[in-house]
């Protein structure tokens, strides 16, 4: 392993600016003439615009949907057969529905003017009924967010399963029913766009925080009715995105419209009430799910019925129904199931657009089907850890294509859990909770796994029915005149380290120094084609085609090495940055030179492609790659207060090839917070008329430092067979089973009262509920 | 509008603000210093944490006309600053920060702990952040910065 290559720990290039504050985010970036936008936005849930009135002597700087010529609703189509589109309108049509839906759009000099502007709209609403919960909001009856559907239902799928012949065998049926809350995603920086027309360029520039540079082009064209050329989106420092930033947002369309019809740079900056409220949403799905298990908790069949709260709109270009499909999908987890049957429904409600958070819906499933596993194991007797170990795939058999026909490439399943197992010590926090807490509170115990299924490929997004499917990631080598490298890819990093980890795979190919290479991404003025940083898979996608770019230049740096050295080019190696003969060597430059500024030393048929290459790459197969991973931890909970503590946590992970071990257990670390956060702390709860309920930090509780344990962590390396250098995507994974993880150490520590929760957030308020349940006292 | 003399990173500034600007606002709109970032706008998040007076504080919920007289630094006004380096230097060693957004808020509380508290252990780093989220590391790599720096400094 090279020192600066593929397994190295390589300080972050990018940590400089941010450390001394001199990162650039939108919000930082200041445009000559500029305006700022505020929105009017619903304060109920569901409701028809009677009349819009625009203060006196401002009309010209409030607009509404009527005065947007141009711009159309935003539609995300599905191909899954009988998927209802919901358009999403830039500003609310007719109707609203949701709380926070923007209604009218003001300009002001700046976001206090546009906002003082916003205050004096008088907007009058006729209110109807909502559709908040999703269950009564799928059943028949339920009033409708969208009329013309005649349901709530936007896509409703059905998986039978042979349950008959796995039931008769079945010693123990254990079904049980699951909730995990609305939640926001909560980057630290908010959406920010600014958007403005560039005459010269005949486009329209903008400049916004996304993870998907070249979709939000494509999206933006479409619905503002110009040609893909003619727009030009850059993301420059991003300030977190987990999933948040991947779709066009109705005020990034308002405000390249006005910039393009008022000829002035025009900017919107969200604030965090806005965020907490108006923002696409995440997770809410429910589950009802049966496990047919043998006497020794070998699970023979998986029926399931899934539930996800899509909000009133679809967003664009993910659709609402990505969440359901994926949960249906990925329901079996890493075990060997011989039956499965799955119902799935993704309904819409009168609350904001659902979008993919990190883990996208399997935080979700794990909590559903890792719980699931525990109450099996509770009811034949068994260690969790040993139920789940009997269930799952065993390295002996990969690679294994499961009962949802994923085929997962590598891995030891079981070995993950053993170490788990061994690293928390299960014996020995057994002796703790039996011998009992000197101030009463009760210890809990709790495993979960998962298999995490990354850099999804083409044939898997198209089975999703989405438009924008990935095809092959393409990225741009470019040796410069003096010997550095430029890399051009169009994911976009925002918190991954790729600006340092791409260069690694540079440096691992052409042994040059990260130091010398720059990783020029979210742009896609500069930048090739790329879907872009979601689904973790960037480094599996751009790092893959990051190599096979830099493996072109080494081929054509050796030719034109064999002829400056006198050699054959087959006899030249490309390694430390220099291109070696048998005879002699030159550093970079002096290839760099040659071709740029001194060709005449070259002869004439000389490769005329230079030392630039735009190389495509996907992995074949191409079904993505599976890391894994078991967390444990141990738990002390107060019956009292229903306070929880986390004692201990362990994650045993892999995702193969670990490019920078430091930026992988950053990716770890960072999951696991945003799982405990999920687990304990996080809901964006709505009352019955559909308001929310958390719009500041003081009702939608982060956990912070003292609230997040101190991670133990432990890495096994299964490289992937199928990709470059053996990598696999990992960035999400650790949100996935830390909801589950919890709550059943929660579970654990309640089964002397024989008392379960079974919802996220597991707050002190659901324990003792559960506790006062338990004991026939009304809650 | 109300006239206001202060010192920002030492330089002395005079200007005319209204009373309902923040500090915040005043900083980055007013004098481009946009190394102090927004991240709630409500006096939770921790990422607007400015040095007033020599102790850390919330300039989004601090109104520039509060601060006349007041000697202000914000992150870019540390770059001479050894407990600022040192922590510098660790939050990168220690991978202390991801997408760089709570990053200026958290050094300047960062740097209060290592001068105010400098016995602190885990647990009390752990406390003392409680004002600051990141949403991208976890903490890790942000506390075991600050203790390096702790340890260090102990000598």
């Amino acid at each position: 392993m090279s020192a600066t290559g593929i397994g190295a720990s390589v300080l972050r290039k990018e940590d400089r600016r941010f450390l001394a504050g001199r990162g650039n985010y939108v919000a930082d970036i200041a445009a000559a003439n500029e305006v700022a936008l505020a929105f009017v936005r619903s304060p109920v849930a569901h409701g028809r615009i009677r009349s819009i009135v625009k203060p006196d002597g401002a009309e010209h700087l409030v607009f509404a949907a009527d005065d947007l010529d141009g711009v159309a609703p935003m539609r995300a189509p599905s191909k899954l057969p009988g998927y209802k589109p919901a358009d999403f309108p830039a500003l609310a049509t007719g109707k609203v529905r949701f709380v926070g839906e923007t209604v009218a759009a003001c300009v002001g000099a700046t976001r206090a003017e546009a906002e003082d502007l916003a205050q004096l709209v008088e907007v009058e609403y006729e209110e109807l009924a909502p559709a908040v919960d999703m269950l009564a909001a799928r059943a028949p009856g339920a009033p409708l967010v969208h009329e013309a559907w005649g349901d709530n239902i936007a896509l409703a799928t059905r998986t039978e399963g042979d349950m008959a012949a796995v039931a008769a065998r079945a010693a123990h049926t254990v079904t049980r029913e699951f909730r995990m809350s609305r939640q926001a995603m909560v980057p630290m920086e908010g959406r920010a766009v600014l958007a403005e027309w560039n005459s010269r360029m005949d486009q329209l520039i903008v400049h916004t925080a996304t993870q998907v540079p070249h979709l939000i082009r494509a999206g933006l064209a479409l619905f503002l009715g110009l040609e893909q050329r003619q727009v030009r989106v850059i993301a420059p420092d991003v300030g977190g995105g987990f999933g948040l930033k991947t779709y066009v947002q109705p005020e990034e369309l308002v405000a390249c419209w006005y910039a393009m019809k008022s000829g002035r740079p025009a900017r919107w900056i969200s604030d965090r009430r806005e965020h907490l409220i108006a923002d696409a949403n995440c997770r809410e799905h429910h589950y009802i799910v049966t496990a047919h298990a043998d006497a020794d908790g070998r699970i023979l069949g998986l029926e399931g019925e899934v539930t996800v709260d899509a909000g009133a709109y679809s967003i664009y270009p993910f659709t609402n129904c990505l969440e359901a499909a994926m949960a249906g999908g990925n329901l079996p987890g890493p075990y060997a199931i011989e039956a499965y049957g799955v119902r799935t429904w993704t309904v819409v409600t009168n609350k904001p657009p659902l979008v993919p958070y990190r883990g996208v819906a399997r935080p979700g499933v794990a909590f559903a089907m890792e719980m699931l596993l525990d109450a099996v194991a509770r009811e034949v007797g068994r260690e969790p850890h040993e139920v789940r170990m009997i269930n799952m795939v065993p390295e002996s058999a990969m690679p294994y294509t499961n009962i949802a026909k994923k085929t997962f490439d590598s891995g030891d399943h079981p070995g993950a859990v053993a170490r788990a197992a061994g690293m928390i010590d299960v014996a020995s926090v057994r002796e703790r909770q039996a011998r009992g807490e000197p101030d009463g509170r009760l210890i809990g115990l709790g495993f979960g796994s998962y298999v995490e299924q990354a850099a999804h490929g083409t044939s898997v997004f198209a089975s999703w029915g989405v438009q924008m499917v990935p095809g092959y990631e393409q990225a741009g080598a470019k040796l410069t005149p003096d010997g550095g490298l430029e890399l051009r890819v169009g994911v976009q990093s925002h918190g991954q380290g790729m600006e340092t980890t791409l260069a690694q795979v540079a440096s691992e190919v052409l042994g040059i120094d990260p130091g010398n290479v720059s990783v020029i991404h979210g742009d896609t003025g500069l930048t090739p084609y790329s879907t872009g940083t979601y689904a973790s898979r960037s480094i599996v996608m751009a790092g893959g085609a990051v190599s096979r770019a830099c493996k072109v230049l080494v081929e054509r740096m050796k030719t034109i090495g064999g002829h400056l050295l006198q050699c054959e080019p087959d006899e030249i190696r490309v390694a430390d940055g220099r291109v070696m003969g048998p005879a002699g060597d030159l550093p970079f430059s002096e290839i760099g030179r040659v071709w740029y500024l001194n060709p005449e030393e070259l002869p004439a048929d000389v490769d005329t492609d230079g030392v630039e290459a735009v190389v495509g790459y996907r992995p074949e197969p191409d079904h993505g790659t599976f890391s894994y991973s078991t967390h444990a931890a141990v738990i002390a909970l107060d019956p009292d207060t229903g306070a929880v503590e986390v004692l201990d946590y362990i994650v045993v992970e892999d995702c193969g090839t670990m490019v920078n071990p430091m930026v992988v257990s950053g990716q770890v670390y960072g999951g696991a917070a945003q799982g405990i956060g999920t687990a304990l702390y996080e809901e964006s709860p709505f009352d019955e008329s559909g308001q929310p309920l958390a719009s500041t930090f003081a009702d939608y509780h982060l956990p912070g430092a003292p609230e997040v344990p101190a991670f133990r962590l432990a890495h096994m390396v299964t490289p992937s067979p199928h990709t470059e250098h053996g990598i696999k995507g990992m960035g999400e994974g650790s949100t996935i089973p830390t909801p589950a993880v919890i709550g059943n150490a929660v579970n654990d520590a309640l089964k002397r009262y024989g008392a379960e929760v079974n919802e996220t957030p597991i707050s002190p308020r659901r324990i003792l509920a559960a506790i006062a349940a338990s004991q026939g006292e009304a809650a | 509008m109300t006239e206001i003399s202060l010192t920002i990173n030492g330089a002395p500034v005079t200007a005319s603000v209204e009373p309902r600007t923040s500090l915040a606002d005043f900083v980055r709109d007013g004098q481009r210093l946009t190394g102090t970032h927004l991240g709630c706008e409500h006096g939770v998040c921790g990422a607007c944490t400015v040095e007033i007076d020599g102790e850390p504080m919330r300039s989004c919920i601090t109104y520039a006309v509060s601060c006349d007289g007041a000697a202000v630094t914000t992150i870019e006004g540390f770059d001479d600053d050894a407990a600022m380096e040192d922590l510098r230097q660790a939050f990168t060693e220690n991978h202390g920060l991801q997408c760089g957004y709570c990053t200026p808020g958290m050094l300047v509380t960062a740097r209060d702990i290592v001068r105010r508290l400098p016995d602190a252990d885990e647990k009390r780093v752990r406390l003392e952040l409680s004002g600051n989220l990141c949403r991208c590391t976890g903490y890790v790599g942000i506390v075991r910065a600050i203790l390096s720096v702790l340890e260090k400094r102990r000598g």
